[in-house]
């Protein structure tokens, strides 16, 4: 362990004795963030011009332009606008993040994503599943299992031969861990082994997720720019 | 990176791979390359040089435990068996369409590391294409080969997921400035660029597709080089 860690861990450790000893009765009454739902008002947005912008901004305006948008509602996604190229944009909240994800409840979570037409057609029924059980006020548990019914009963798709989406939105945020991460791509497949795309091994630039109890594997691959055609940061994971 | 440099290499990663006649852009075009030179200058002197070469495609976590072809004087032949279903290989500048000025320019060398699928479904097309080359058939004959061969289904049908690396820092792809570029390749069926927003305005994707070889890649520029080093991306 260098010197920089240790200082690290130190003011960390000094910070979190401040804080119990000024806060006593909060550090009690806290458990671990976002184990349950929040307010649904928190997870919606207030303003749907808002919403079908941001949604288009996980593309570049020459693939969103054209595409069907999406906005969350009180019982789930509605379609805002019309679209003309197959493409469907949509703003993704935190429980379609993996169920093991500690901010999966997380109501600041903001996902923009264009779906290219496979993807809309098999994997945005899954959005929209997860959707309807998190709006409905089930449990992750509960949530789980009737996921992994509705794949097990084929009630919803695997994904479609050359299923994938953009995250390329500037704004997007995923976590308070990462911030808006990178822009980049997403590749859906049914469920395979992390080397098929060679993303088990260091220095890859695939990024992998394997998700439970979906029956999915999705790959990621970091582009340089956002979609409003800045240059990214590099070497933000 | 100039529009013509990506343009050039999204052709040549095209037709490297697939093989078969792409994009006539360079019907006009002068021909620096109008017949095929001695043998020796597309082979590599030194086998240990080229099973390095091909290795460079990809990160050594992956190309470390990959089969390994080197091209001998009647085609590719294994140099080192794998572990983990990749294969690395060094191709030539046949791969580009019959009427590509580049066609036959001695100084392509192109690293790549196919996937499982890719090894598979994608990989026995170059390797045809390399027999036939070496045969001493002409282009025309080639392209009649690979018809014939898809027709007959000579060759394995294609796999979904077929995709490869392409990070070489030492790769030489083309004559255009820089030469070269780190990035991924994924194959699909002939497909629609569109399919992907590829191809357009603002898109870090670009796509070939040749009807001839019934396949579209998609290109993805990558910011590092197999070495771990950075590398520009800059597509559009």
């Amino acid at each position: 362990m260098n010197r920089k860690m240790i200082e690290r861990m130190l003011r960390t450790f000094a910070l979190a004795i401040a804080l119990s000893l000024l806060c006593p009765a909060q550090a009690q009454d806290s458990g671990p963030l976002y184990e349950r739902m929040a307010p649904i008002d928190q997870y919606l947005m207030t303003d749907p011009n808002t919403e079908i912008a941001f949604a288009r901004t996980a593309a570049p305006e020459s693939i969103s332009r054209d595409a069907e948008v999406l906005v969350l509602g009180r019982h789930g996604y509605e379609t805002a606008v019309k679209g003309k190229n197959g493409w469907v944009c949509i703003v993704e909240r935190s429980w379609m993040a993996p169920f093991d994800d500690p901010e999966f409840l997380n109501p600041d979570q903001r996902l923009p994503l264009c779906l290219n037409p496979p993807a809309a057609r098999t994997h945005l029924p899954l959005t929209f599943k997860t959707t309807e059980l998190a709006l409905a006020g089930q449990s992750k548990t509960q949530m789980f299992d009737s996921i992994k019914a509705a794949y097990d009963k084929k009630e919803l798709p695997l994904p479609e031969a050359g299923s994938m989406c953009y995250m390329t939105s500037k704004q997007q945020y995923f976590s308070r861990k990462v911030g808006n991460a990178d822009p980049h791509l997403m590749f859906w497949f049914p469920k395979t082994d992390d080397m098929f795309w060679g993303a088990a091994a260091s220095d890859s630039p695939v990024d992998v997720h394997q998700y439970s109890p979906q029956p999915i594997t999705e790959f990621d691959i970091s582009v340089s720019k956002w979609s409003d055609g800045t240059d990214a940061p590099r070497d933000q994971h | 990176m100039s529009p013509k440099l990506i343009n050039t290499i999204a052709c040549f990663a095209l037709v490297v791979v697939l093989g078969g006649a792409g994009p006539a852009h360079a019907q006009d075009a002068k021909t620096p390359y109008p017949s095929m030179a001695p043998l020796d200058q597309y082979l590599m002197t030194d086998r240990d040089a080229e099973i390095a070469l091909a290795r460079s495609a990809a990160p050594e976590s992956i190309s470390r435990d990959a089969k390994i072809l080197v091209l001998g004087r009647h085609g590719y032949e294994t140099a080192a068996e794998g572990k983990n279903g990749f294969v690395c290989v060094v191709e030539r500048a046949w791969g580009a369409p019959s009427d590509h000025p580049e066609f036959w320019n001695p100084k392509v060398r192109a690293p790549i590391c196919l996937n499982p699928p890719a090894a598979r479904s994608v990989l026995p097309l170059t390797i045809k294409r390399t027999e036939w080359v070496l045969a001493g058939l002409s282009k025309a004959q080639i392209m009649d080969n690979l018809k014939t061969a898809l027709d007959r289904k000579e060759v394995p049908p294609f796999e979904a997921g077929a995709m490869s690396y392409m990070m070489s820092k030492q790769a030489y792809l083309t004559d255009e400035d820089g030469h070269n570029m780190a990035h991924l390749m994924i194959y699909t069926p002939l497909t629609d660029a569109a399919a992907w927003g590829a191809n357009l305005p603002g898109s870090p994707v670009i796509a070939a597709s040749d009807p001839l070889d019934r396949l579209t890649v998609f290109l993805i520029p990558v910011g590092q080089w197999s070495d771990g080093t950075t590398a520009h991306m800059d597509a559009h």
